[in-house]
């Protein structure tokens, strides 16, 4: 049951005939009571049943934040009344769906599609809550609302900002490969082919003893490692859900996280990933060749920090025991905190290290080192000396994981994600993978 | 978040009536307490009329005091209206009418008890009333300088007259209106006239007092007032006239006044704001709910840690703090070790500053006790200090 301004007015209007009506006020009350109620409840009954209404969905399941999803609804009309009224597609508050509701009119046995924008503005999935038809009668005084379910989840991807460093990386990536224009031999560190000398091949690449055996001159090409395996731990435990700026720092570490990924699949390296606190919140395996990101960043989706300890043992044992027995590079996205790293990592490290190459990247926190700037007022020196410990903190723990062969990677939100495809790129190029 | 439905919070049953107790039990305690302490307030405590000259009345214009005064030797009636003057007036002997706010009773009324030939008393009686009464009692004007209800700062009004009842009571604070009357005795002149006058009527003595003022409560222990209205009221019977004020007759309440169409107009009034209310009201379903996000700074710590140096100002922990920071950053630029002795690292900053050895051994470390924790300004110099070699080292 729902009433419209129409019957507000037609009341209103009702109440000023019964004022003027003089002497006869008790019988104008009565009749104009009674037509407003029965007009009304005319309306109501003559109104288009709600829950009659067939409902279904089409449109976008997932996007990336920041983009505009547009979501369908179906509005199919099986009575052999005329739908008339409002349409309200429900999405949680974060979806930002618009507009609000929709004016719709279905005729009998036809349909009708209406459009809702959804903007998130939080990653993850969002699941539709309902959807509302609000039905009003023939006079358009009232009608009856019924709440229909249509399911309908659309996923927020991570928004991948750092995709933009991917060119300038994929070209450093070239020129370890020899491809680049401007490098004469590639520096990659694996035999790849022999083919026919070219003027303009260094003369240092030329294979004497292929030439002996041949007609002409014969150089070697050489290529980067290619096919090692790579492995993206993402720490989703209580340090990853410090903000940032304004942004989570395990949404920062995805960012970095996916640049790799998408480095090393064009690299031509199998990437795994893998998130975990206490267990294992997701998981993706490297199945063939090929870029694994767009699997890795739905993966990702869901993912929010938990605010309980990390496991380092259990992260540990998962890292080890679902892996073969091959040497890979485990990358560690976590924040480089004294609390949790010296009691919890640090004395498991070597299991890890033994076996394979470990990097750990931290995003760094720039309000902390404009804390350590601060001068002028004894409160301003307090807070420097407070972000100079914590960031003598940092440095103590750099240092010690760089001691046990670690590679760390430390830097602020903006710089995370290409410092860590550097760090990539460096050690593919000293053939340490 | 997982990919689960979302989560609706669900309740414990009976918490809904729980939260409504929660939430009443405090304002229905105030309200007990009011209660409480009103109906307990309320105990005891008699509620007198009030009004002038009401009979009844413990306030200072009041005449409860004359009226316990007069009944300790003769009767005294209160009556509220003519009817019940007449009937008390001829069902006693010797009665004596003492009729106050005579201005309430209508000149038909007045006649009646003229006609009923008692002595009466007029207290500042109206030009109907002394018509009626005392024809030939003319009202002359008002003694000077006094406000409507009568002072009684001064020492009053003397009789000087031959009444037994005004030279008997002596001086009276009678200052009121005055009369002058063609026959009959005129006592305490004041001006153009006298403020009591006795006239002979029918055998009965009609005595016009222009004011109530020696009545009262507040001035009947005063001068000779006391004694005045013992004296006027001399009879076995007192009837005292209060007339309640007249009745509204075929009076409507504003409702009623109403044109009967704007009335019932009230009912489809309230239909109407039902309706808006309803429109305005209704929701488009229901509202969604949402998990709302964990919202921490990650510099939390070290902010909580900043305050926590400052209220207990701990210098010595943010110098070495400072210090290790400089020494930590800058060391590794000079070509040494982080194990480097300390003499080592002075001499090298020495080298590139330029600065006197003695003065960075000082600055950086400077033993025990430090002078640079001493107070909030020596910290101050020690962080220029250290900021100073920073951008000597870059230079």
């Amino acid at each position: 049951m729902a009433v419209t301004g129409r019957a507000a007015l037609l009341a209103l209007l009702a109440t000023v005939a019964v004022a003027f009506s003089g002497l006869l006020g008790p019988q104008a009350a009565g009749v104009a009571v009674a037509l407003v109620v029965l007009l009304v409840a005319l309306d109501v009954l003559l109104a288009a049943s709600p829950r009659a209404m067939r409902l279904s969905r089409e449109g976008d399941t997932s996007l990336r934040l920041g983009e505009t999803a547009t979501v369908y609804v179906i509005v199919t009309n099986p009575t052999r009344r005329r739908l008339r009224g409002l349409v309200r597609d429900a999405w949680p508050p974060s979806a930002h769906a618009s507009p609000r509701s929709h004016r719709l009119r279905v005729d009998p046995g036809e349909r009708r599609r209406v459009a809702t924008e959804l903007t998130p503005t939080r990653r993850g999935d969002a699941h539709a809550a309902g959807v509302t038809v609000r039905s009003i009668g023939p006079l358009g005084l009232a009608g009856r609302q019924r709440t229909l379910r249509a399911p309908w989840t659309v996923r927020t991807l991570p928004p991948f900002h750092s995709r933009r460093h991917l060119p300038g990386k994929l070209s450093r990536l070239r020129e370890l490969e020899g491809q680049h224009t401007a490098m004469v031999r590639g520096q990659g560190s694996e035999f790849d082919s022999l083919r026919d000398y070219v003027p303009g091949d260094d003369v240092r690449s030329i294979d004497w003893r292929a030439t002996a055996r041949g007609d002409g001159v014969v150089v070697r090409t050489w290529r980067p490692e290619r096919d090692r395996r790579i492995l993206v731990v993402l720490d989703t435990g209580r340090t990853s859900a410090g903000r940032v700026g304004d942004t989570p720092r395990l949404d920062h570490a995805m960012d970095a996280a996916l640049l790799l990924a998408a480095l090393a699949g064009k690299a031509g390296d199998r990437v795994d990933f893998l998130a975990y606190d206490r267990r294992v919140r997701a998981q993706v395996r490297a199945s063939g060749r090929g870029s694994q990101v767009s699997r890795i960043v739905e993966a990702m989706a869901p993912l929010e920090a938990e605010l309980v300890e990390s496991d380092p043992a259990g992260l540990v044992g998962t890292v080890l025991g679902t892996q073969g027995r091959t040497r890979r590079l485990v990358v560690l996205l976590t924040d480089l905190d004294p609390a949790s790293l010296e009691e919890g990592l640090l004395p498991r490290l070597s299991a890890l290290t033994s076996r394979h190459l470990v990097m750990v990247a931290a995003v760094r926190d720039p309000a902390v080192d404009a804390m350590a700037a601060e001068r002028g007022t004894s409160t301003a020196l307090y807070r420097a000396g407070a972000a100079e410990r914590t960031l003598g903190a940092r440095r103590r723990v750099t240092a010690e994981l760089r001691r046990m062969g670690v590679e760390v990677v430390d830097a602020d939100p903006e710089h995370i994600a290409p410092a860590l495809a550097d760090a990539y790129i460096n050690l593919k190029a000293q053939g340490r993978l | 978040m997982t990919t689960a439905s979302p989560q609706v919070p669900t309740e414990a049953p009976g918490s809904r009536a729980r939260g409504a107790w929660h939430a009443l039990r405090f304002p229905l305690a105030v309200a007990a307490v009011l209660l409480t302490v009103s109906v307990l307030a309320s105990l005891g405590s008699e509620q007198f009329p009030t009004g002038h000259l009401e009979p009844g009345s413990v306030e200072p214009d009041g005449t409860r005091a004359l009226v316990n005064v007069l009944r300790e030797d003769r009767e005294v009636e209160v009556v509220r209206s003519s009817e019940a003057a007449a009937e008390a007036v001829s069902g006693a002997g010797d009665a004596v009418l003492v009729l106050t706010m005579d201005h309430r009773l209508l000149p038909e009324e007045l006649e009646r008890l003229a006609g009923l030939g008692a002595d009466t008393v007029l207290v500042q009686p109206g030009v109907n009333t002394l018509e009626a009464f005392a024809p030939g009692v003319e009202v002359s004007g008002r003694s000077d300088g006094e406000s409507l209800l009568g002072g009684f700062s001064g020492a009053g009004l003397e009789p000087h007259c031959d009444l037994p009842a005004a030279a008997a009571a002596g001086p009276v604070h009678l200052d009121g209106e005055l009369y002058t009357a063609s026959a009959g005795t005129g006592c305490y002149p004041g001006g153009t006239g006298d403020a009591l006058v006795r006239v002979e009527r029918d055998g009965a003595a009609i005595t016009v007092l222009g004011t109530g003022t020696p009545l009262v409560n507040d001035a009947l222990d005063r001068a000779g007032n006391a004694a005045l209205a013992l004296n006027v009221m001399d009879a076995d019977t007192v009837v005292w006239l209060r007339p309640d004020p007249p009745q509204q007759e075929g009076g409507a309440s504003p409702v009623e006044l109403l044109p009967p169409g704007l009335r019932w107009s009230l009912l489809p009034l309230l239909l109407t704001l039902a309706l808006l209310a309803l429109w305005q009201g209704r929701r488009l379903g229901a509202l969604v709910p949402e998990a709302l996000p964990v919202v921490v700074r990650a510099s939390e710590t070290t902010e909580g840690r900043a305050g926590l140096y400052r209220s207990r100002q701990a210098r010595d922990r943010v110098a070495s703090a400072l210090r290790s920071g400089f020494l930590e950053r800058n060391v590794p630029r000079l070509g040494l070790g982080a194990d480097a002795s300390p003499a080592a690292v002075v001499s090298a900053l020495a080298d590139r500053t330029g600065d006197a050895p003695e003065e960075l051994r000082a600055l950086l470390y400077p033993g025990s006790p430090d002078p640079w924790t001493a107070d909030d300004e020596a910290l101050l110099r020690l962080a220029d200090g250290l900021d100073e070699r920073v951008r000597r080292l870059q230079r």
